[in-house]
């Protein structure tokens, strides 16, 4: 049995990756125009999945669950967007969102239950803030949406 | 004298809104991940996004750039997100998404890392502080 480490290293792993590339992608275009390119890039994964695997026996509830999943993930982006147009420093309003987790661990003790251990607590303390310090970037390079997450 | 009340600023309310959209993204993930596979749900999760994406290119009136070089990255963004992503859905199925998703939170990590050994970027106190906050975590998440 692979331990859900792994699989989390997985993703920090490739989201890292992605980092540098959006930091080489948005010095030539604009972050808004990147996330359309990024969708875009999402789109031609999805001709290998599909052959590999159908929504057929999902229920209606799971497939609703993760396209708004998918739509509410894209809503963050637009936020982000919105937020820096608003007059946000980046070095402020970055490090801010990178707390989203925060979020997520409010929804799924209130809603789903979950008990996370005294070790698992300060475990998951030193991540947010462990997020929030390395999204830390002062003085913006030229414009403000010059510094942009993602967490796709 | 003060007499100008504090406004809450407008850019704040966007910034919890963000916090709140992707915190939501977390959550929805995990009840689906019990139920969907990671490619499965990395389809719809495609799918959903993509009215989005196309609302904020309708709000961009056309202005989307098209540097070669700009769209490469974009594209590989994607690619590298998205098998990224099947590693999330994979953990979240077998882990709770109050441990998984503060986790995976940590990712720029390694863009720092990158962006200092390939861009040359320095490293500023607070993010190697984070550096070492973030490998803490992984080691009592870990256990």
């Amino acid at each position: 049995v692979i331990h859900w480490v792994v699989y989390a290293s997985v993703a920090i792993v490739l989201w890292g990756v992605n980092g540098l590339f959006m930091k080489l992608g948005t010095n030539r275009v604009s972050a808004r125009s990147m996330v359309i390119w990024v969708t875009a890039g999402f789109v031609l994964l999805l001709p290998l999945m599909w052959t590999t695997t159908t929504l057929s026996d999902l229920s209606t509830r799971v497939i609703l669950v993760g396209l708004i999943a998918g739509a509410v993930n894209g809503l963050g982006n637009w936020a982000v967007f919105a937020c820096l147009e608003k007059g946000a420093k980046a070095s402020v309003a970055i490090p801010l969102t990178a707390l989203y987790p925060l979020c997520t661990v409010a929804l799924a003790t209130a809603f789903l239950n979950e008990r996370p251990t005294v070790l698992q607590w300060i475990g998951i303390a030193l991540a947010v803030a462990a997020g929030a310090m390395l999204s830390y970037e002062p003085a913006p390079v030229t414009t403000t949406e010059k510094q942009v997450p993602c967490v796709q | 004298m003060q007499t100008e009340r504090w406004h809450f600023p407008i850019w704040l309310w966007y910034a919890l809104l963000c916090i709140f959209w992707w915190g939501l993204w977390g959550f929805l993930s995990k009840i689906g991940s019990d139920k969907a596979s990671p490619m499965q749900m990395q389809i719809l999760f495609t799918l959903g996004m993509l009215p989005v994406a196309i609302g904020i290119l309708v709000q961009m009136r056309g202005k989307l750039d098209r540097d070669r070089a700009g769209i490469t990255y974009g594209l590989l963004c994607g690619i590298a997100t998205g098998l990224g992503t099947l590693g999330y859905y994979a953990a979240l199925h077998v882990q709770n998404a109050s441990v998984v998703t503060p986790l995976t939170g940590v990712f720029p990590v390694l863009t720092v890392v990158l962006a200092f050994v390939v861009l040359r970027e320095r490293l500023n106190k607070v993010q190697m502080g984070g550096m070492l906050l973030a490998l803490a975590s992984i080691i009592i998440l870990s256990i």
